[in-house]
């Protein structure tokens, strides 16, 4: 089992890369989500350090608290497993052949051994674990081996076992098990789908939801058969082609228009009943086929299914076969050389369906009505057609659909289709690759909802922004200004000549004493803050912080905004208020009381020069017209100097007080918006860069997003 | 319907053959007005009515309106059906030599190719039909083995077509090879639609594989719908099943109501298809023969003809109701649009008066500069915080408008059209004309400060700025400016100040309406511009009940 596993998987490495590009392959994978990590820690951290494992929080209340936080742990560990599985799987390929028919059609130290002996499956799933894990040792295979891998390692122990004993009834066929990158992909998706289910509606997710259910009915059910259906137009020769492979006519054939209207199934071993109950076909239409040695051993595991056509005018037949394209692990396409380039299977399913290239046969039926060479030419039109429709085609060794020229009807051609078939089927990753090609597909569809082109994050030039926009708001600037041109105005008052500051008052009492009154008026009332730039504010962050985010997550952005919002102005408004003066007294500088008392020495001066002057000219005093008049002028002039050079010199500390003021406010208001709307959109944010990591896990091919 | 109408064809065919100018001019007139109704929103109905407008359109002028502006005109018989149905083989087998490529790869036919007799070459060769297709014509050649078409190379941009003429067509009688009408080339769908619009007799050919397909009978259904002259060619039958398959499908056709449609069936023969050979004539003769008569026969001819014209006359009945609903549709949408933006509009311009009469921009910035103004703030800088302010409440309300419409629209699928998103009219350049305009409104004011001061013989007159700064104090500050308007008395008087106001007052209403108004009209001009109106449903009708007064 595991080996198959492993051929699965170095499949899809090569599908991805393409023969031998998928030698650079691993490693830069394996650099991807090593550099996205990294990428991703400065990102978190600049906004809010502090607030970094906070927004975890609220999405570990959502039931997967322990996979979050094994996710974050979990991904190097997983990164590397895959890397090193597919450095493995890489060398293997490069050992042998470079071709991966070869590591299809038998992966040598597992599949050389695993058709012979069937406990030789088992060493050899020993081997391939081995040969991934490089230094493996038993006690290491005890420890990776999980509950799941274990119940598929049992359950194949036990099929392998009972595999010799040929018990036809009762033996519960062995389950499907997907392969390690394949299970953790799909756990990825469920993880995500749980993750996201709040954001987005159930119509958008429901796919990626069809997908594991399907996914997770698959595996309960035999991974020992291949579902292969038959699907063509009416009249393509589907049932034809579907007794040919048989060797029994079960399906009706005819002339008739449209021939088949119910599925038939046909199983070439047993065990299948639950894989057939699941496509719903009852049991009058099951049938088994001649059991010939040849085609017995041949197509063991094959469980074939003969669909009704989807192109005629009964609706209901394209409507079964939309259902059970769904639910098969491979399609066989009949065209018919009439047909072959029909727009409904091109546009309605090929195209589609064109990443489900490897669980694909496209068998061009029909081909004794053609002359000649023209089957060839014919042949060669549909191999363009498919090309243009997108679908791989399994040409020169490389995965992709099988593209086949055949004759139901004389038997051309069938051998090569029984052939391909028959190594298709015990191969066994037919199931795996069917529900890998749909998880694609449903990645795909979800792609738009999860990755943006541009890396997401409240830059910080957009928090700056917003800080100032508030800070507009409360009036930070103003409020400085005001306060740096208060405090001067006072200094300049208290180191004035006396006589200066009498003249102002004198002005100030003849206009009507208004400056009193608008002193006062400064009473404080309710709406300080401007609720306009709030808003705007808050709209424009919002804005930054949801530009190029998917439609779900940028409204799921904006709405958290919007809550963050309510109240904020209020708040400022309080704050405002609080936080709009440093508290206490306006600071002094220590050269403030000598200022003014340098100052009112100079008064002093002069009023002593005067009245010596006086004294003079009442006879008082000895006439010595020098002395006073010098002392007058030194204080008239000193006076103003004075005045002048304290005006000066509190310009620096008034500056710092105004600063000061606008930078409380400033940062009041910074921190305000900054807990009530930044941190719950950096919270939002970082709950989309969560998912967008698990959607990234879910499409693994290193996607950029 | 289909007992019914040749007898309405009968009894009229007289009249068809006529030239009958006011039913040609009314039939123009309802084309103009189907030509010009338009459904550019994304709904539901909208690419079906779009689709069933063109191909009204087509109908009308490639067939119905040449038809009856020249009665005279040869019979056109449109071979149309499925990929691989063998359709260009039938033509040339009718025709007797290759005038069409036949072949094995799919699509064969890309240029679609008409074949007459020469002397009808003229009906052809200039747009009297198909005028949306240029004419590419080959010089007769006798080998016939030489198909080269230079026309399969250089593709006309609206598509070409192909007149052949061959001597074996009778006069009268035009056969044109379609392409498939489930071809993957999703153009050559589309021209298969419109030349089978086109045609006086619709032959329609299916496989023994094909017969139950889903898609020709789309076209059957349609034929029978327009009760055009309809014919089936089973093709391709292999000789062991023929009685089985054509017994099914004429009780496929009878289900389907068609079956007294004339029913031809051609074997497949080893020379048929694959090769590109040429059938035996004894394998088309029916309905060579059938063509032929239909062509020649007056009678049958005129019925063939009466038939087709008047079914589609009758058509236009279902049709045309069908494009005013859709019409209608568009039109309902474009209001609901409409409505959601104006309601937008109106409730943040109702918010912006509430905001304004409460003083909301007398806040923050404004409001400090205002507390410290005439000590520790100039007017200027009062002005200049205040007009900030205003700006900014403006622009907010502004976009808050653009929220609620795209709150709205978002649950409405007519707003994905193109154009209409928000995109073009970028909250900057918003930003930028109300800027303009609240920059033009602090010039007036301080204007009219400067006005009022200069009549004021005082000589201590008051500065003209802080006059504009109180004014504007004293109308944005609500209750809390009214030291403002207190100082602004005793400044200018009560009287001065009185007048200055509400001049100011009005001014500023002025602004706050255009600013929200033109911003209005910007997001409405692009829903204009899509010219949707009521009247095109009105015209559709009022254009078909002419036409009925017509007939």
């Amino acid at each position: 089992m595991d080996d198959m596993e492993h051929t699965g998987r170095v499949e899809h490495g090569a599908a991805e890369a393409g023969g031998t590009v998928s030698e650079g392959r691993p490693g830069t994978e394996a650099g991807a989500p090593g550099g996205s990590v990294t990428a991703e820690i400065p990102a978190g951290r600049t906004p809010i350090s502090a607030a970094a494992p906070e927004p975890r929080v609220p999405s570990a209340q959502s039931s997967s608290t322990v996979q979050t936080s094994r996710g974050s742990e979990i991904t190097p560990v997983s990164g590397a497993g895959a890397s090193g599985v597919e450095r493995s799987a890489r060398g293997k390929g490069g050992d042998n052949s470079d071709t991966p028919a070869a590591s299809r059609t038998g992966t040598p130290e597992s599949n050389g051994t695993g058709t012979g002996t069937p406990t030789g499956t088992g060493s050899g799933a020993h081997a391939g674990a081995e040969g991934a894990g490089e230094v493996w040792g038993d006690g290491l295979i005890a420890r990776r081996v999980t509950e799941s891998s274990a119940a598929a390692l049992a359950a194949e122990r036990a099929a392998v076992l009972e595999t010799p004993s040929r018990s036809p009834v009762g033996v519960s066929p062995a389950p499907l098990a997907y392969d390690g990158p394949l299970r953790s992909r799909l756990d990825a998706l469920r993880e995500l789908v749980g993750l996201s289910r709040a954001r987005l509606d159930g119509r958008t997710l429901a796919e990626a939801g069809r997908v594991l259910d399907e996914a997770a009915a698959r595996r309960k059910l035999s991974g020992r058969h291949t579902v292969v259906a038959i699907a063509g137009a009416t009249g393509s020769g589907k049932s034809q082609l579907f007794n040919t492979l048989a060797g029994v006519p079960i399906s009706e054939t005819g002339v008739r228009r449209p021939t088949t209207a119910a599925p038939i199934a046909c199983s070439w071993s047993d065990g299948a009943a639950g894989l057939i109950d699941r496509l719903g076909i009852p049991g009058r239409l099951r049938r088994r086929p001649l059991h010939s040695a040849e085609g017995d051993g041949q197509l063991r595991g094959l469980v074939l299914i003969d669909l009704p056509d989807h192109d005629s005018a009964a609706v209901e037949h394209r409507v079964q076969v939309d259902r059970i394209l769904k639910l098969v692990d491979a399609v066989i396409w009949v065209v018919d050389p009439e047909k072959y380039a029909d727009a409904m299977l091109h546009e309605r399913y090929l195209r589609p369906m064109a990443g489900h290239a490897e669980v694909m046969f496209v068998v061009l039926n029909q081909i004794d009505r053609l002359p000649g060479e023209a089957a060839d030419q014919v042949l060669d039109d549909l191999r363009r057609l498919l090309d243009e429709d997108g679908i791989a085609l399994g040409e020169y060794g490389e995965p992709g659909a099988t593209v086949l020229a055949l004759s139901a009807l004389t038997g051309d051609g069938v051998g090569d289709l029984r052939e391909s078939l028959g190594d298709f089927v015990a191969e066994r990753g037919a199931a795996a690759r069917r529900v890998a090609a749909d998880l694609d597909a449903a990645a795909a569809e979800l792609r738009p909802v999860y990755a943006n082109g541009r890396t997401t994050g409240l830059a910080e030039e957009a928090r700056e922004e917003f800080a100032a926009r508030l800070a507009d708001a409360v009036g930070a600037t103003a409020a400085g200004d005001a306060a740096e041109r208060a405090w001067l105005r006072n200094a300049n008052r208290a180191c004035g000549t006396p006589w200066l500051r009498l003249l102002r008052w004198y002005q100030g009492r003849g206009e009507h004493g208004g400056t009193g009154k608008m002193v006062v008026r400064a009473q404080e009332d309710a709406e300080t803050t401007a609720r306009q730039r709030v808003e705007q504010a808050v709209r424009s962050v919002s804005e930054r912080a949801s530009a190029g985010l998917p439609t779900p997550w940028a409204q799921a952005v904006r709405e958290a905004a919007t809550r963050g919002s309510q109240g904020l102005s209020e708040a400022l408004d309080e704050l405002a208020a609080e936080a709009g003066l440093p508290p206490g007294r306006p600071p002094r500088p220590g050269w403030w009381p000598a200022a003014v008392l340098v100052q009112a020495s100079m008064t002093l001066l002069q009023i002593v020069g005067g009245l010596w002057l006086a004294g003079q000219i009442a006879g008082v005093m000895a006439p010595n017209l020098w002395v006073p008049v010098l002392l007058m002028i030194c204080g008239i002039v000193g006076g103003p100097l004075v005045e002048w050079s304290c005006r000066m010199a509190a310009k620096g500390p008034a500056r710092r007080y105004g600063l000061d003021a606008e930078r409380r406010l400033r940062e009041a208001a910074a921190s305000c918006g900054r807990a009530r709307v930044l941190d719950p959109l950096a919270a939002e944010l970082l709950r989309y860069r969560e998912v967008r990591e698990q959607y990234g896990r879910v499409v693994r091919s290193g996607v950029s997003l | 319907m289909l007992q019914k109408s040749p007898k309405i064809g009968h009894s009229s065919h007289v009249v068809t053959l006529d030239v009958r100018p006011q039913l040609i001019d009314t039939l123009s007139a309802l084309r103009d007005r189907v030509a010009a109704a338009r459904f550019p929103l994304p709904l539901a109905g909208a690419p079906r009515a779009r689709a069933n407008r063109d191909e009204l359109l087509a109908q009308l002028d490639d067939y119905l309106v040449p038809r009856l502006r020249d009665p005279g005109a040869p019979l056109l018989a449109v071979i149309g059906g499925s990929t691989g149905a063998g359709k260009s083989t039938l033509v040339n087998s009718l025709v007797g030599r290759r005038v069409s490529e036949a072949g094995v790869l799919r699509p064969t036919t890309r240029t679609p190719v008409l074949v007459c007799h020469p002397e009808d070459h003229h009906w052809f060769s200039d747009l009297r039909v198909l005028p949306g297709l240029a004419r590419v014509w080959e010089p007769r050649r006798d080998g016939g083995d030489d198909l080269a078409v230079p026309g399969g190379d250089r593709e006309e941009p609206g598509g070409a077509l192909r007149v052949e003429t061959a001597d074996s067509i009778p006069p009268g009688l035009a056969l044109l090879d379609a392409p498939d009408i489930d071809s993957l080339i999703a153009g050559n769908r589309v021209l298969a639609a419109e030349l089978i619009c086109a045609a006086d007799v619709w032959v329609m050919v299916t496989t023994a594989a094909r017969y139950a397909d889903a898609i020709p009978w789309h076209l059957l259904r349609a034929a029978k719908e327009y009760d055009a002259t309809l014919v089936t060619v089973l093709d391709r039958v292999p000789h062991q099943v023929v009685a089985e398959v054509s017994r099914q499908y004429g009780a496929l056709l009878t289900k389907a109501g068609l079956g007294d449609v004339p029913r031809f069936t051609v074997p497949e023969l080893p020379e048929s298809a694959w090769g590109g050979g040429l059938l035996p004539m004894s394998a088309v003769a029916a309905l060579r023969t059938w063509l032929v008569h239909h062509s020649q026969d007056a009678p049958s001819r005129r019925q063939v003809v009466s038939r087709t014209v008047y079914g589609l006359l009758d058509s236009l009945k279902s049709r045309l109701p069908e494009l005013a609903a859709a019409s209608a549709t568009q039109y309902s949408a474009a209001l609901r649009l409409t409505a959601a933006v104006e309601g937008a509009y109106d409730a943040e311009y109702a918010r912006v008066r509430a905001r304004l009469q409460s003083g909301a921009v007398l806040s923050g910035d404004a409001l400090k500069r205002w507390r410290a103004f005439p000590l520790d703030c100039t007017a200027g800088e009062l002005l200049d915080a205040l007009v900030e302010s205003l700006a900014s409440l403006l622009v907010c309300s502004v976009t808050a408008a653009d929220e609620r419409v795209a709150e709205a629209w978002r649950h409405e699928p007519a707003a994905e059209a193109t154009g209409l998103a928000a995109g073009d009219a970028a909250p900057e350049t918003a930003e930028h004309r109300i800027g303009l305009a609240v920059r033009r409104w602090r010039r007036e004011l301080e204007e009219y400060a400067e006005d009022e001061v200069r009549d004021l013989e005082r000589s201590t007159a008051p500065d003209a700025e802080a006059v504009a700064a109180q004014v504007a104090t004293a109308l944005l500050g609500g209750r809390r400016a009214r030291g403002a308007g207190e100082s602004l008395a005793d400044r200018l008087g009560a009287h001065g100040a009185l007048r200055l106001r509400d001049r100011a007052g009005r001014l500023l209403d002025d602004l706050a309406d255009r600013a929200v108004q033109s911003e209005r009209e910007r997001r409405l001009a692009p829903i204009d511009a899509l010219d949707v109106h009521a009247d095109h449903q009105a015209e559709l009708i009022a254009a078909l009940s002419v036409l009925q007064k017509e007939r």
